[in-house]
């Protein structure tokens, strides 16, 4: 037979009415050209075309031999305040979405510089990077005391904004803007310090207790103010900046501390209890003492020495300082007898202090849910977080906690592994967990990169992250 | 009938390319064969009167007395002694694994049960290897993709592993239904006991690199109820981490609770004389980590899954394994039943 009567035989049977016989006659076809050698039965393909297909297989790429880690930004915590800097929280950009007032887990911020240091202030948040670029400094959050400089209100060339809901670049005064570099920022209640390499400290904000540095203006309205400080004269150069609620600490190359703004707690350090307008250097047990470095977010300071000596002073209402002293206000910086080693890195919260010791261990002591379980809610001398709660074990013996940072009430620990821990009170879901309730021992919590750094506020959180590859 | 004496846990190393159930039949076969091999009692003997010829001749038919074997008692007639074996299997393995497999014969199945209950973690050894994606995530599957894999270090796969332990740390925490905000909570998580007492999806509490040559890798997992193929998903997922793809070329269980690879018996030694010594060496370690670990929960009341006659029933069972006596486990829980 010809292959051409095959053809023609076909489609006498599709005008068939039953379906059966249409299957059966296309078996048929199928069957003649089988034994006519015309098709090969489907068969599992052998190793060998297995392989061939294998190796003929295109192989991409994803990722060069040259890939570079990226830093990303994440934040997490309240906010309708702006703080977070997502305007879609606060006024969503589609009409079914809804405001979100409360981001529970670490969300990416995207910026376009690498953010090099960031601070939380009380509802408020500063970006820095450390670019040679006009471009410095963004904020974002409450700005009803100018603490994130003039923001031009599109609406109205005259007005500021009062809530910035995106990063804003904040203008400096820069002498030479192309060539100062910002290398940290620091935020306060309702103020903001900008560190440069060699055009001193910027401030802006509130000064009605003299925390900007500049002397205060009766009735001043900070509201919509262009007025930014630069503070030069210091006896070397400043290294440190540090914002307390309504106070700012100053630290210089030299290792001393100056200190200005509210002083009621003594929180100043100048042996007074009145307002500082011009930054003054801090005596008493630190005098001629080599200071690294400084922390405060309440009214209680920290200072460590280059020998691992705490110092204190401040609000001791929380039990604080209580180990040297009863009085509830220390208005004169004192030595912390403390006997737990060579202390690293100090940091105040409002009611709990944190130190890291040489040795990687963390002690914390104050008032609060300080991270021992709910049992320990006060303590004057420190007391040390097991380390086998941030990761270290049998199976990973050299993780050691490399940083703490404090907000108001909450405390966080970076490893060495790049893994985040907080705990404390969980105030507007600003420790990142994904749940709502306090955390009372510390809490991993679960960012896709390295943490690099963190910064705490009052109910949000910024942290700065290197992705994995 | 069940073997006295044969009663117990043991483990055996299963080879790659068989089925569970096979390991599991094969073993019965060959204990069966063994122990019907064995010599049999002797055959009960009957005194018949047995007809005869009389020394007299001539057809008379004389009476003896003889002992004679029952015949009911005839090997033939009864048939072999064992027919069948109660082998119950602890934590399956799949056809492409390898590794530990713990078996319990008779009694030994109550225990398994409770090794069960105890929630103790498996330790795997996990071969992958970069540059190909499968459909099932292993290297015999269907072929999806290939990918380049020179940018990849050991840093950056430790980094990964890092993270993994991470979050698996935090569903271990969560899976253990402990209200975070207690005391109890605090201590647990400082010591490490915090682990998960009841279903949960699958938690690896440990894993790390062993060896580390482009495009092949090999880590060793610890884990609380996962599957192999979860496995060879963890594998895939780290691919996908690193920019690029792998597939999981071996899945080898080194340890099962208190059984390690040492204990386990391999193929040459799967017969009865080794098993018997095998099931004696086992039964003081799996007593005292069953002993530890259900004491510790009894004291945390939310937690302990047994109540105080089944532990007690649990406890006197442990002391059989030592009598090999049936009646006094019976006895005393009807005696519970009366009182």
């Amino acid at each position: 037979m010809r292959a051409g009567e095959l053809t023609l035989r076909a489609p006498a049977c599709e005008g068939g009415q039953d379906g059966g016989g249409l299957r059966a006659a296309m078996a048929g076809l199928a069957r003649r050209l089988l034994c006519r050698g015309f098709c090969v039965p489907a068969r599992p393909p052998s190793t060998r075309q297995l392989r061939e297909a294998d190796e003929a297989a295109p192989v991409f790429q994803y990722a060069g031999k040259a890939a570079r880690r990226k830093d990303r930004v994440f934040v997490w915590g309240f906010s309708y305040s702006g703080a977070l800097g997502i305007p879609s929280f606060v006024k969503p950009d589609a009409g079914w979405k809804k405001p979100r007032r409360i981001q529970p887990t670490p969300y990416r911020l995207e910026t376009e510089d690498k953010i090099s240091s960031a601070a939380c202030g009380y509802g408020f948040t500063l970006l820095a990077s450390n670019t040679r670029d006009i471009t410095k400094v963004w904020g974002m959050g409450l700005n009803k005391d100018s603490q994130l400089g003039f923001q031009r209100s599109r609406r109205d060339q005259t007005k500021a904004y009062e809530y910035v809901l995106e990063p804003s670049p904040i203008p400096l005064p820069l002498e030479k803007p192309q060539q100062t570099r910002v290398l940290q920022v620091s935020c306060g209640r309702a103020h903001s310090l900008v560190l440069t390499d060699s055009e001193g400290v910027f401030t802006m904000g509130n000064n009605s207790y003299g925390q900007c540095g500049r002397k205060v203006v009766e009735d001043e309205i900070y509201s919509g103010s262009h007025l930014i400080h630069q503070l030069k004269e210091f006896d070397s150069r400043v290294v440190q900046v540090v914002c307390g609620q309504d106070h700012s600490l100053f630290r210089t190359k030299k290792g001393s501390v100056y200190a200005c703004g509210w002083g009621a707690d003594g929180q100043t350090g100048l042996g007074h209890y009145n307002i500082t307008s011009v930054p003054t250097k801090l005596q008493g047990d630190i005098a001629g003492v080599n200071i690294i470095q400084v922390s405060s977010y309440g009214d209680c300071c920290l200072a460590v020495s280059d020998e691992g000596d705490v110092f204190g002073w401040g609000n001791s209402e929380y039990l604080q300082l209580a180990s040297v002293t009863e009085t509830t206000q220390v208005n004169v910086p004192r030595h912390l007898p403390f006997k737990i080693g060579k202390v690293k890195e100090a940091a105040c919260g409002g009611t709990g202090n944190i130190v890291l010791t040489e040795e990687g261990n963390v002690f914390v002591w104050g008032y609060g849910i300080l991270g021992k379980g709910p049992n320990l809610t006060e303590t004057a001398e420190p007391e040390m977080i097991p380390p086998s709660l941030f990761g270290c074990s049998d199976f990973s013996p050299d993780t050691r906690v490399a940083h703490v940072r404090c907000g108001l009430s909450q405390f966080a620990a970076l490893t060495n592994r790049g893994e985040l821990f907080v705990w404390g009170k969980n105030l507007r879901g600003c420790l990142g967990t994904g749940r709502m309730e306090d955390q009372y021992f510390p809490w991993r919590v679960t960012v896709p990169g390295e943490v690099v750094d963190v910064a705490c506020g009052v109910d949000h959180m910024v942290s700065m992250v290197r992705s994995f590859t | 009938m069940a073997a006295p004496g044969l009663a117990g846990l043991f483990a055996v190393y299963k080879p790659a390319g068989v089925a569970w159930g096979r390991v599991r039949e094969a073993l019965e076969t060959r204990l069966l064969r063994e122990l019907n091999a064995a010599p049999q009692r002797a055959p009960r003997q009957q005194v018949r009167f047995l007809p005869s010829p009389a020394p007299e001749g001539g057809g008379a038919v004389e009476l003896v007395a003889a002992s004679v074997p029952v015949l009911a008692d005839h090997p033939l007639v009864r048939g072999p002694r064992f027919r069948k074996l109660k082998m119950g299997a602890g934590h399956r393995l799949d056809v492409k694994a390898s590794g530990v497999f713990v078996l319990g014969i008779g009694h030994g199945n109550k225990l398994l049960t409770d090794l069960y209950n105890c929630h103790l973690t498996k330790v795997y050894t996990v071969g992958g290897l970069f540059g190909k994606a499968t459909d099932d995530f292993s290297d015999t599957g269907n072929l999806i993709e290939k990918t380049t894999f020179d940018h990849i270090t050991r840093e950056k796969l430790e980094r990964i592993l890092a993270v993994i332990q991470g979050t698996n740390q935090k569903a271990l925490l969560m899976y253990s239904n402990i209200d975070m905000k207690t005391q109890e909570a605090y201590e647990l998580a400082v010591k490490g006991l915090i682990r998960p007492m009841g279903k949960s999806p699958p938690i690896i509490t440990a894993i790390r690199c062993l060896q580390f040559a482009l495009p092949e890798f090999q880590l060793e997992i610890h884990c609380l109820h996962e599957t192999q193929q979860y496995l060879r998903k963890v594998v895939h997922e780290i691919g996908l981490e690193l920019k690029s793809s792998a597939v999981c070329t071996q899945v080898r269980r080194t340890r099962d609770g208190v059984f390690t690879v040492d204990d386990a018996l391999p193929r040459t030694q799967w017969n009865l004389q080794s098993i018997q010594e095998a099931i004696r060496n086992c039964q003081l370690k799996v007593q005292t980590e069953l002993e530890k670990t259900l004491a510790a929960h009894e004291e945390n009341s939310p937690l302990h899954q047994l109540d105080g006659t089944q532990l007690s029933m649990l406890c006197r069972s442990l002391r059989e394994q030592h009598n090999t006596a049936e009646t006094c486990q019976r006895g005393d829980g009807q005696q519970k039943e009366r009182g």
